[in-house]
């Protein structure tokens, strides 16, 4: 008897044993199936990346010239009229792909750049490889060489922002006044510290001290140009600001400097305090709306018989006629409720 | 179909195979597709006929259109994450087997080990409540049976009597989907994953187009679609349409004890339905009857042919066994017709023991009156009435009344201890003629697999080309689900 059980159990591992090997080639199939696709993906990404290359001034506008100028001075980063005659293409081309690594290299210059940009790290540029490196260097010498180039940076006026400006740019900022290309406004993704009921949205940074953080508005408004992240370029490269809605939007950027930035924490937490409130209380509205709604049926009855058979027991049966049929059937109510029964 | 309800003895035979060729799967261990419940019960799910709990079927409301009762376009949006009226697990009952292993590897002690229920749902022990034919054979009658919708109209002497002693009574409905002409379940479905084959009217749901609204459950008002609570999709009874397509009776048809169920061809002019459906209930049987067409009549049988319907499936129409039973004879009856979804399987009812009179202290079951036995039978006409007639009797005492006399016919005929004139006088008073009689006494007692079971044959390629190209057909099938069906889109 012991042998069989044994074998019993030996055959039932063996055949689990076969299911988790037939189980594992499924898995491979599958992961297979899965490898395809990055693959092909892999594939198509690196066709366009050769024909971009022609469009270097393109690639310049979309991630350069955000922190850049060539002879406009300035901005985030240094201006970069003749900066092939200050350092020798193989360092730029070494800075471009990796610009973090130079530095933390210990390289004196690039510890110096990063002085000067205030400890703003430059970003690796998107599909930057050593051969679009040495486009942007060829293009860079050309456009030194030019009186004025096209990347001298934007012409923001110099005026001083007036309160009308100011009132203006809060428009555009709220989505009162729509921007005249077609934008997204500004507050579905970022807050001020004037926004009234649950602020602006919160994919993007807060943005009241942002005149500060980009040092004034010519680099705020080479950031707004062309802005290079990666949740706003592709909002933004279709539908480009306007110079006055820039100068606009610069002017209310400026107002928030002198505020602090909006406790978003505390916010949050409110916002979602607000939300339980509400769920709670629409929950206890609805209990009170369909008040008689349909439960269930079977447990009602059996309740229901029950109670009567019990009833039955102590008016003595003319209850109702269940209770007295139950009489009439005999044991069943003694079985129901033994103590009841006298 | 129609099940002859004078000879089902409760075997269950039917449901276990069902069970065993379609629901014994995970998620589907609470469906009986097929289930049998006692009558006075309250069936399964509990109180299914009670539309004011479940709000199944459709109703005709003020300005003369048919609408379903548990659903609307405007009910449809607020309802989205909780259809309401639906029976809850308890209604049905948690399904549960037993823990055999215990049996097995018990610790060995001074008893017996015992194998105790545990549930199917979360395999934990339970305290088994309720089963799916918990009030069978009456069982807990003061709670089950004395609820039973049905008893509706009864006076209270003639519920006492249904439970009483020597005047208790019951009987037995087996019952499957419908198959209804109109069905509730493919008007209510915002899906659209219900259907009714054009081919053979069998209601079908799209395991891949199903999207777990659970409208269809909700709507039933036989409550015989089923949610799988593993693949998060409806099922129903499905006629066991591969064994149809195949010349076989379906599982339960096949394996019924008391051979109570037939299976056959009727031709009905769909046109009508909307008309019909929206009669006043005590027409509802006479218009449901209105509908289904006579295979025999030349005429129709033109149009069949010039809209496609082969001669095999006319020939099938005429050999019918449910067009006998429901049009010839007019002793089968739809169930509950006043839900108005015009269900195509029909029910002889059934006969029942006589009523004894007691005159001081001799108790007799004689009368003088030839029907007497009908109108004084322990299940109170008005509650077969209730059941097969929308509440009005004249249907069912008819079909009672037919069968009372082909009983007394035939004892005419074979035992000689009625005289020939009182069975001729009870068949005349019956609207019944002896060849009529002996039609369904062969009908209902010698009848063979070939009688029972007129299955036309089925014509798939047909069906399909109604729909598309069978060669594309041919290249786009395989054998059914990769994988089968699962939650998700």
């Amino acid at each position: 008897m012991v042998d069989i059980m044994e074998l019993q159990t030996r055959l039932s591992e063996l055949s689990c044993r076969k299911a988790a090997c037939g189980a594992r080639l499924g898995e491979a199939a599958r992961l297979a199936r899965k490898l395809q696709l990055p693959l092909l993906g892999l594939f198509f990404a690196m066709a366009p990346t050769v024909a971009q290359a022609q469009d270097t001034p393109d690639y310049f506008r979309q991630n350069c010239v955000n922190c850049h100028t060539i002879g406009g001075g300035r901005l985030t980063g240094p201006d970069l009229k003749d900066v092939t005659q200050r350092r020798d293409s193989e360092w730029i081309i070494g800075f471009l792909q990796n610009p973090k690594a130079v530095i933390d290299g210990g390289d004196a210059y690039a510890a110096k750049l990063l002085e000067g940009s205030r400890g703003v790290v430059m970003p690796i540029a998107p599909g930057m490889t050593r051969y679009r490196a040495e486009q942007i260097i060829k293009l860079i010498a050309a456009e030194s060489k030019l009186e004025k180039s096209q990347f001298q940076g934007v012409k923001i006026s110099n005026k001083p922002f007036t309160e009308q400006d100011r009132v203006k740019g809060r428009k555009l900022f709220t989505g009162v006044r729509p921007l005249k290309n077609g934008g997204t406004a500004c507050n579905s993704c970022h807050s001020m510290y004037d926004l009234s009921g649950l602020g602006g949205g919160h994919l993007g940074p807060d943005l009241t001290r942002v005149y500060e953080r980009l040092k004034g508005r010519k680099s705020l408004g080479a950031w707004l140009m062309a802005p290079a992240t990666a949740t706003m370029q592709p909002v933004f490269k279709s539908h480009p600001l306007e110079a006055e809605e820039i100068f606009a939007l610069s002017a209310y950027f400026e107002s928030g400097a002198k505020h602090s930035e909006v406790e978003t924490s505390v916010n949050r937490v409110a916002f979602l305090l607000m939300g339980l409130a509400v769920a709670a209380a629409t929950v206890f509205l609805f209990d009170i709306i369909w008040k008689g709604r349909f439960y269930a049926v079977r447990r009602p009855l059996v309740e229901a018989g029950r109670k009567v058979w019990r009833s039955g027991d102590q008016l003595g049966g003319d209850e109702r006629h269940s209770a007295s049929n139950l009489a009439a059937a005999g044991t069943v109510g003694e079985q129901a409720s033994p103590g009841d029964h006298s | 179909m129609v099940f002859h309800l004078d000879k089902c003895i409760g075997c269950h035979t039917c449901s276990v195979a069902c069970k065993n060729v379609w629901t014994d799967r995970k998620g589907a261990e609470y469906m009986w597709w097929n289930n049998v419940e006692t009558k006075p019960g309250t069936g399964f799910p509990t109180k299914w006929e009670d539309q004011e709990k479940y709000q199944g079927g459709f109703e005709t409301n003020g300005d003369g259109k048919l609408k379903i009762k548990s659903t609307s376009k405007a009910q449809i949006v607020p309802n989205i994450f909780h259809n309401p009226h639906m029976p809850s697990m308890d209604d049905y009952y948690e399904p549960w087997t037993y823990d055999y292993q215990n049996l097995f590897n018990a610790p060995e002690g001074a008893d017996q080990p015992t194998a105790e229920p545990i549930s199917m749902i979360d395999g934990e022990k339970i305290d088994v409540q309720s089963g799916p034919n918990w009030d069978d054979d009456l069982g807990g009658s003061p709670i089950y049976a004395e609820n039973d919708p049905n008893l509706a109209g009864l006076t209270d002497q003639q519920r006492l009597q249904l439970s009483s002693v020597e005047r208790l009574v019951f009987f037995y409905l087996p019952r499957i989907c419908n198959h209804c002409l109109n069905p509730c379940c493919v008007a209510s479905c915002p899906s659209g994953a219900l259907y009714k084959r054009g081919e053979d009217g069998i209601v079908l749901i799209d395991q891949q187009k199903c999207r777990a609204w659970r409208s269809c459950v909700a709507a039933c008002p036989y409550k015989k679609t089923y949610f799988n609570w593993f693949t998060g999709k409806s099922e129903k009874c499905i006629l066991c349409f591969p064994r149809l397509e195949t010349g076989q009776a379906p599982a339960c048809f096949h394996s019924c004890v008391g051979r109570i169920r037939y299976l056959g061809v009727l031709l009905y002019d769909a046109e009508r339905l909307e008309e019909v459906a929206k009669l006043p209930d005590d027409e509802l049987v006479e218009g449901q009857r209105s509908m289904i067409l006579d295979p025999f009549d030349p005429e129709i049988i033109a149009e069949a042919k010039k809209n496609g319907i082969s001669d095999g499936v006319i020939q099938a129409a005429q050999n019918s066994p449910v067009y006998r039973f429901v049009m010839e004879w007019k002793i089968a009856l739809p169930p509950h017709i006043e839900f108005r979804t015009l269900p195509m399987l029909f029910y002889v009812p059934p006969m029942s023991p006589v009523q004894a009179s007691k005159a001081e202290d001799t108790i007799t079951h004689n009368s003088d009156k030839l029907f007497h036995d009908i109108d004084d039978s322990r299940v109170p006409m008005k509650f077969l009435a209730n059941l097969f007639g929308a509440g009005h009797e004249g249907v069912v005492r008819y079909a009672l009344a037919k069968q009372k006399a082909v009983r007394w016919h035939r004892r005419a005929e074979t035992v000689g201890d009625i005289d020939r004139e009182t069975a001729d006088r009870m068949l005349r008073e019956a609207d019944c003629t002896r060849e009529q009689a002996d039609a369904i006494y062969e009908l209902t007692s010698l009848c063979t697999y070939e009688d029972r079971f007129v299955i036309p044959p089925m014509h798939r390629e047909q069906a399909i080309e109604m729909m598309k190209d069978p060669h594309e057909h041919r290249e786009e099938v395989g054998f059914g689900f990769v994988g089968g069906p699962r939650r998700g889109l």
